[in-house]
């Protein structure tokens, strides 16, 4: 089947769902991840694309075991919803030395890879520092125009600041392994906050309980001092004092605490797994399962937030690139900024004046197109 | 550090029951410092494993290691999948120990070229360049 190159083409081919979809998905996705300039064109009406069910992130060190828990978790998902397609998306590093890349997560999902029903695409870092890669979020909305029901990230193996999963994820899951470390890195900041569910694979290592016992302990007491920091703020600011626990007002003012955040409601669980042996995988993807159904509504109204985002950068791209063409590169722009910098004209006026020759180079345009 | 921008995409894989992977694991280890992007799929996967990946992964070329012997049949179903995909697009390469004789028959079937062992590395990256050279 020929596919055709076009934005529009390839979206229509990939939401009809037949024999040629799978090839133009892909092809929309070397346009996201390729050809940034591009994506402003398929933001248009991206919002009333279906979506995903749930976007889950695993994410952790390298070696911890994410591709084999992603390949895991995805059988899992298989067997349960048999009917319905899994997008999987797997990030790997690229070299920033020469920019080529191996990725390899494919090896432990091969299993996955004649199921027409699975769709894995691995994509590279190219030098973009957070976990993931340009065009991630891309992808994910691509998977959803295919028709994923679930769609599993998987980032670079993670050190400990990149948690950029965490804002395009709607469920985030840490995967540590015994051997990486004490309490004290525990306790430090960024990718041990990300995490709304924890994973303790390789249990099967002897050392894999201690882990378990002291994440457990460091989960509870990172909660309690959000717990605690919240109440203070509803005490010291709320509209009745309460003074140690107590209401002064026999426990009206206690009753009118709002709940806690829907993520601060517990702290978040730890699971143990032994992925190469497939332990311990149905109760996790139970936890997740259990999640997507309470929090669905409170997921997809996040969404909207990050595709209003979105969109709003490209605009803002959009105007900058236009301006910018009027100023000229570096070597040419001595002449057009000249007024400002002989001190004739204000950076504002200069602005102002840039604007509107570009909203006038857009008439010209449309005056000189026959027809 | 150098900009990193990546050429083509490019698939490695070992159709077929031979499990000697270094050769395949040395070819993706030369184009990833070369610039590519290596989708590495691993030892003893089917014709069909292959191309799906090579679709799903949109890469421009699929490179097949194989030691076997096989080569003429794996190849070839590979090409034959690929044309029922309308993904003929796609360049095959292969190598590994193929018999001289063999080349032009799977040069006949579409396979771009063919690496035997004592390929100098440079010479598989040049002619990669040339057979994936991406229109700007």
């Amino acid at each position: 089947m020929p596919y055709h190159g076009d934005i529009p083409n390839l979206i229509a081919q990939t939401a009809s769902r037949g024999p040629a979809s799978v090839r133009a998905a892909a092809r929309l996705m070397s346009i996201v991840t390729d050809h940034p300039e591009r994506v402003a064109t398929m933001l248009a009406g991206a919002t009333r694309w279906p979506q995903p069910r749930l976007v889950l992130g695993i994410t952790g060190a390298p070696g911890s075991g994410k591709s084999t828990l992603t390949d895991q978790m995805a059988a899992s998902f298989r067997a349960r919803h048999p009917d319905r397609l899994l997008g999987i998306l797997a990030v790997d590093p690229s070299s920033p030395f020469t920019g080529g890349a191996v990725l390899g997560d494919r090896v432990r999902m091969m299993r996955h890879a004649t199921d027409p029903k699975v769709f894995i695409r691995s994509l590279a870092s190219r030098g973009h520092l957070g976990g993931l890669a340009l065009g991630a979020r891309g992808v994910v909305r691509i998977m959803g125009l295919l028709g994923c029901d679930v769609v599993i990230i998987e980032t670079v193996g993670v050190g400990q600041s990149e948690v950029e999963i965490a804002q395009n994820a709607d469920l985030t899951v840490v995967v540590l392994a015994p051997g990486q470390g004490d309490s004290v890195q525990m306790l430090k900041a960024g990718l041990m906050e990300a995490g709304d569910v924890f994973v303790v694979n390789k249990a099967d290592r002897p050392d894999a309980a201690t882990l378990q016992a002291n994440l457990l302990n460091m989960l509870k007491m990172g909660w309690m001092a959000r717990v605690d920091l919240y109440h203070e703020e509803l005490t010291c600011h709320g509209p009745q004092m309460l003074v140690a626990g107590q209401s002064a007002d026999g426990g009206k003012a206690l009753s009118s605490i709002p709940d806690l955040p829907l993520d601060a409601a517990a702290p978040p669980p730890v699971f143990l797994t032994s992925a190469t042996n497939a332990q311990g995988i149905e109760p996790l993807v139970d936890h997740v399962e259990s999640r997507a159904a309470r929090d669905a509504d409170a997921w997809r109204a996040r969404r909207d937030t990050q595709i209003t985002r979105e969109v709003r950068d490209a605009v803002l791209e959009s105007a900058r690139k236009r301006i910018a063409h009027l100023i000229g590169r570096n070597g040419t722009s001595q002449a057009t900024l000249a007024p400002v910098l002989e001190g004739r004209i204000s950076v504002d006026e200069l602005t102002d004046q840039l604007i509107r020759r570009a909203l006038s180079d857009i008439d010209t345009t449309h005056r000189i197109q026959p027809t | 550090m150098l900009d990193p921008t990546p050429k083509a995409r490019v698939l490695i894989g070992k159709p077929g029951l031979d499990g000697h992977d270094r050769g395949a694991k040395y070819v993706a280890q030369v184009l990833r410092d070369a610039g590519f992007e290596v989708i590495y799929t691993g030892i003893r996967r089917s014709p069909e494993q292959i191309v799906e990946a090579a679709i799903q992964e949109d890469v421009a070329g699929i490179g097949l290691s194989l030691l076997s012997g096989a080569h003429n049949v794996l190849f070839k179903r590979v090409i034959d999948l690929l044309k029922e995909r309308g993904a003929s697009d796609i360049v095959v390469f292969g190598g590994g120990t193929i018999p001289p004789k063999d080349i032009p028959t799977l040069t006949a079937m579409g396979v771009k070229a063919v690496f035997t062992p004592g390929t100098p590395a440079k010479r598989i990256v040049e002619t990669l360049d040339t057979l994936l050279a991406q229109p700007a």
